[in-house]
């Protein structure tokens, strides 16, 4: 096969500072027709700024770049702009992370997946609606005619990303790059997707540059990889290589933050129940256009959280196990059953941990701010424990006077962790802890969790849509769909025997084998 | 349509409402109509009876039902200054203000639409700069001060016009735009600024919006994105701008007929308040209020055209 | 770079005109060259000189020191209006934004329809209400004010009790109005102080209207929308008059404008 795409020593500059930034450093890769390649790296790294260059979008004024991007005879940084768009749309194409934002909000679906056709040929509207009609169909979409007269706001995430892909492959492009295409969507379909793409490469020889974070993802998908970090390639090869035989730091770094499915963590058995939910039901009203709906978000959810244990609660967003957090640590009330806890003072910690700092406080008030309201204790006293517990989760005491913008990402979470301690509770909840952070990162806070969990005997009841995740942190699972827990039991007895269907499903997209 | 049926009747709800709060805050003031109209040295008969010929006797509730009824019949009661009922006080001044504030919306949208999407088209430019301190200068300027300059402009040095030459619409409806142009131009001048400034930044906003970028990786012109994916999302912001803007003309129209000496409304509201007059104030009140109502109600309905995204 | 370049050109031009316009409002509190309310026969309608440097009004009274006299008292009622509305209204949105039901519902209706008045009628309503002068001025503008103020703290508010990390601070066991006052308000700080700047402008602006139609600020006090309308009438003889207390108004505007632009 033919060599596609050719880019080398691209350096990409940025002049809005007084002094210039280099956010990609020689950055160098050749595609063949009809391969697909994977990009790797965490967020900052210069993966989407490379993708943008190839595809001739990075055009603004205070952007220098250097280098070669030759895409088959064109070259991409030379040519003129009225050259490069006859590729745009027609040959290269591109697919974003958000799917909702990338769509126009005010346009038809139809109108926007036909947008290349009307640019890049002569076809009748009779023409293009059709092939419209057949994309849509083509990328396993339901009931094509309904979508195409819809707009972006009436469809699910899953459905707005096939959309967009649709919209990319209506005019067959050679190149298809798809930046991030699965990480604002629910496990099951993020595999869904992943596999759209294997079929369209398959099918239509398009070749495609698939940018990730998440190197398990796109070791299911594609041949080659380079992994970047700070604007380098530290690394390129076949995928099964660079796992198998990774040779720079960083990447290994990177594959031993994947969580692994055969550790050597022993699951505690534990028996004594420390918090126990009975038949809770919990359900919203919702005003959908002239009437009012009643949601149930949690039906008749009983669970026990024993003692010294860590709990796994897995399932999608909108199944309701946030609300069952809530429910359990009072911020809801349950409209029926009951709830009984040993210990009092449970913590909770929150997913996003740019939302769960208060950026008006300086973490040491953040901190100290349930001695304060709970206890007598004086000014100094509180003070010495903020210290003890903010160096317990790995931090300096001069953290307590910084605002939380000058944090980054996992520090702010060992703050909220840190500020979680204080009260010194017996059980924490912890609502998708990790899920907004870099996958390294992530590693990081898992093993801080741990470590709490050994030393200081915290119990944890954890919740995530990460099934690896959650293999290496629990000892018990329970798996949750549409208010509901479908099953639970013991971490090995799920991973290796589930019976219900939804946890086979889980797991398939998750990539975990298990016996059937 | 079910819609629009049922915004109406929230629309005449919301109407209620401000008459009764309206005719409750005037009934609340302290001091005696009556006794304001007679002088303080009237005597307690003459008092009394006047009171009774006025209503004033009668408990809150009953007179406004009354007075409520009669508005329905389109009679606001008698002032109380003038012996004149207040529907024939403002019969004929009514037109005048809405004339007033309707070639001033128009003006203005004539003015700011093609500046804001010509500056923010050329975002950059020496013409861009030039329309943005243009209009920060113009923005800061006080309706009736931008009237006292047009007069002392286009009236005083330019003699385009007589000031305080006003000439009634039955009379001469060719002077009467060719006067009125200038109060609507300093009416719709500094709130041009104002939607200018709210278009060109929502315009600018778009630019950096996810699906441009989209649009721009399909192989679109500037110019196509421009003008067929972004101006319709920036417009939804200035719509609604533009419902307001038109109950602040209403307000302008009020400042600027005194500045042209244009007989309006403006001028019976003020002699009004001075006079303490309530029932004319109350009837003014209550017309500013449905047209601001109506006006809104066409805004909302404008909004729901363009943005498919709203129930 | 360049961005800081016009960062500082609005900083600077915003400073300069407030300096020019507010240094003498602040001396004009204590001192001015010529008393404002002294009248002068021979010296009526007299053009620009270097005695009087703005000239003088129909009165013959030196119009430099009117106009330092009268941004005192339009700056005085526009600190007044806005101090009012905006606590006020900063109370009301806390309360009715946090809370929420019934209370709140009715309120905002009321709101709603305050708010589709523009402010300049509603000030009419109230004046015509309270009666004229300077105090009657602020109060009026004050409640007018009150409506938006609430309006913008109340969806504030709605947006961050939401947020994690008020749900944070319901688990360190603060109460209701710790939460309100101590955790959410100082969030709010850079909208608040925006609408603030935005809110003193159209003070400024609603005062001048209102003076300017007689029915605000009276004499004695001269307010520089008051002295607008008085020259007015002569601007045909003595167009300075009309000219100077106008730009007064215009500066002070364009300078709270630039210098709020920036702080945003």
């Amino acid at each position: 096969m033919g060599r596609l795409l050719h880019v080398e020593d691209l350096n990409i500059e940025f002049h809005d500072h007084l002094i210039p930034e280099t956010v990609v450093f020689d950055f160098d890769l050749d595609m063949d027709e009809g391969e697909i390649v994977g990009l790797v790296g965490e967020s900052g790294s210069g993966k989407s700024m490379s993708a943008l260059a190839i595809a001739g979008l990075l055009s603004r004024h205070d952007m220098k770049k250097r280098g070669t991007i030759r895409f088959g005879e064109t070259d991409i940084l030379g040519c003129p702009r009225s050259e490069l768009r006859g590729l745009q749309g027609d040959e290269i194409c591109m697919i974003f992370q958000e799917p909702l934002t990338s769509l126009n909000p005010v346009k038809k679906i139809g109108w926007q997946v036909e947008e290349s056709l009307r640019i890049h040929t002569k076809m009748t509207p009779e023409e293009r609606k059709e092939r419209a009609l057949k994309i849509l169909e083509d990328v396993e979409l339901e009931d094509p005619a309904r979508v195409y007269d819809s707009y972006p706001h009436e469809l699910s995430g899953g459905m707005r990303q096939r959309v967009m892909i649709a919209a990319a492959t209506i005019g067959n492009p050679r190149l298809l790059i798809a930046d991030e295409p699965t990480t604002a969507l629910d496990v099951t379909v993020q595999s869904q997707i992943v596999d759209l793409l294997k079929k369209i490469n398959r099918e239509k020889k398009t070749a495609i540059l698939f940018i990730s974070h998440d190197l398990s993802l796109v070791s299911r998908l594609c041949e080659r990889v380079l992994v970047m970090k700070g604007g380098y390639v530290v690394e390129s090869g076949p995928v099964k290589e660079i796992f198998e035989n990774p040779k720079e730091e960083y990447t290994k770094k990177l594959i031993a933050a994947i969580p692994k499915m055969n550790d050597d963590m022993v699951p505690i058995k534990a028996n004594d129940k420390m918090i126990e939910v009975k038949d809770v039901c919990v359900s919203f009203t919702r005003k959908k256009g002239k009437t009012k709906e009643r949601v149930d978000v949690l039906k008749n959810v009983s669970i026990d959280v024993k003692e010294g244990e860590i709990l796994g609660l897995v399932g999608e967003s909108g199944c309701g196990k946030s609300t069952l957090a809530r429910t359990i640590i009072g911020l809801q009330k349950p409209d029926s059953g009951t709830i009984t806890q040993k210990y009092p003072n449970t913590q909770m910690i929150f997913q996003d941990p740019y939302g769960s700092l208060n950026p008006a406080k300086t973490v040491g008030f953040i901190m100290e701010e349930p001695l304060r309201n709970l206890t007598d204790m004086s000014s100094e006293d509180r003070r010495k424990l903020a210290e003890e517990m903010i160096v317990n989760v790995g931090l300096t005491s001069e953290y307590l006077d910084r605002l939380p913008s000058e944090l980054s990402g996992g520090q702010r979470q060992r703050v909220c962790i840190a500020a979680a301690l204080m009260l010194k509770p017996k059980l924490i909840i912890a609502d998708e802890p990790v899920s907004a952070l870099d996958v390294t990162i992530q590693a990081e806070v898992l093993k801080l969790m741990r470590e709490l969990h050994d030393r200081m005997g915290i119990s944890f009841l954890f919740i995530s849509h990460d099934l690896r995740v959650v293999h290496q942190m629990c000892d018990r699972v329970m798996v949750m769909r549409s208010g509901v827990i479908v099953e639970e039991g013991e971490r090995d007895e799920i991973y290796a025997h589930p019976k219900h269907e939804y946890t086979k499903e889980l797991l398939k997209s998750a990539g975990i084998s298990f016996e059937e | 349509m079910r819609y629009i049926v049922k915004k109406i009747l929230s629309c005449i709800i919301t109407l209620f409402i401000v008459s009764l709060l309206v005719f409750a805050a005037f009934a609340l003031i302290p001091g005696d109509p009556a006794l304001s109209r007679l002088g303080t040295n009237a005597t307690e008969s003459a008092l009394t009876a006047l009171r009774h010929q006025m209503g004033l006797d009668q408990p809150m509730p009953v007179r406004y039902i009354k007075w409520l009824a009669g508005v329905l019949r389109g009679d606001f009661g008698m002032s109380y200054s003038y012996s004149m009922s207040v529907t024939s006080m403002i019969a004929d001044k009514l037109p005048i203000t809405l004339t007033l504030m309707i070639y001033s919306m128009v003006l203005m949208v004539i003015i700011s639409v093609p500046l804001g999407v010509y500056a923010s088209y050329k975002e950059g430019t020496v013409i861009d700069k030039i329309i943005q301190i243009t209009n920060q200068i113009v923005m800061a300027i006080p309706p009736f001060f931008s009237g006292i300059l047009i007069t002392l402009l286009f009236g005083v040095t330019l003699k385009m016009f007589t000031p305080g030459g006003f000439v009634s619409l039955n009379r001469d409806p060719v002077r009467f735009f060719g006067f009125m142009f200038f109060p609507a131009l300093a009416i719709a001048l500094p709130k041009s600024a104002m939607v200018l400034n709210l278009l060109y930044s929502s315009l600018n906003g778009e630019k950096k919006k996810d699906y441009v970028r989209t649009a721009y990786s399909r192989g679109n012109k500037s110019k196509t994105v421009f003008f067929s994916h972004m101006l319709k999302n920036a417009s939804i912001p200035t719509i609604t701008f533009l419902g307001m803007a038109l109950a602040d003309m209403i307000a302008g129209s009020i400042i600027i007929e005194q500045v042209f000496g244009i007989p309006g409304l403006g001028r019976i509201l003020l002699t009004s308040i001075q006079n303490r007059d309530y029932p004319v104030v109350i009837a003014i009140i209550m017309l500013i209020a449905c047209v601001v109502i109506i006006s809104n109600l066409l805004v909302d309905i404008i909004y729901r055209l363009v943005d498919p995204r709203v129930e | 770079m360049k961005k800081n370049k016009k960062k500082n050109f609005n900083l600077i031009l915003g400073s300069v005109l407030l300096a020019i316009t507010l240094i003498p409002a602040f001396v004009g509190l204590f001192w001015t060259p010529y008393d404002p309310e002294t009248m002068n026969g021979s010296l009526k309608l007299a053009g620009v000189s270097i005695k009087h440097i703005y000239g003088c009004d129909n009165f013959g009274r030196d119009i430099f020191s009117r106009i330092m006299a009268g941004s005192g008292i339009t700056l005085l009622v526009a600190v007044g209006t806005v101090a009012f509305g905006s606590i006020i209204g900063t109370v009301i949105g806390a309360f009715t934004g946090y809370f929420g039901g019934i209370v709140d519902e009715a309120l905002m209706r009321i709101n709603d329809v305050a708010l589709a008045f523009p402010s300049l009628l509603l000030a009419l309503v109230m004046v015509s209400l309270l009666g004229t002068g300077k105090y009657q001025v602020m109060l009026a503008l004050g409640i007018a004010f009150v409506p938006s103020y609430a309006r913008i703290v109340r969806s504030e508010y709605i947006r961050i009790k939401n947020l994690d990390y008020v749900k944070a601070a319901k688990l360190a066991g603060a109460s209701d109005l710790r939460i309100m006052f101590v955790h959410i308000l100082p969030n709010t700080k850079t909208v608040l102080l925006s609408s603030v700047m935005i809110g003193f402008n159209n003070a400024i602006l609603a005062e001048a209207g209102l003076s300017f139609l007689g029915i605000g600020v009276q004499p004695p006090d001269a307010s520089l929308g008051r002295m607008l309308s008085e020259a007015q009438a002569y601007m045909f003889s003595n167009s300075g008059y009309v000219l100077f207390a106008g730009c007064t108004i215009v500066m002070i505007i364009l300078g709270f404008s630039l210098l709020s632009k920036e702080i945003r």
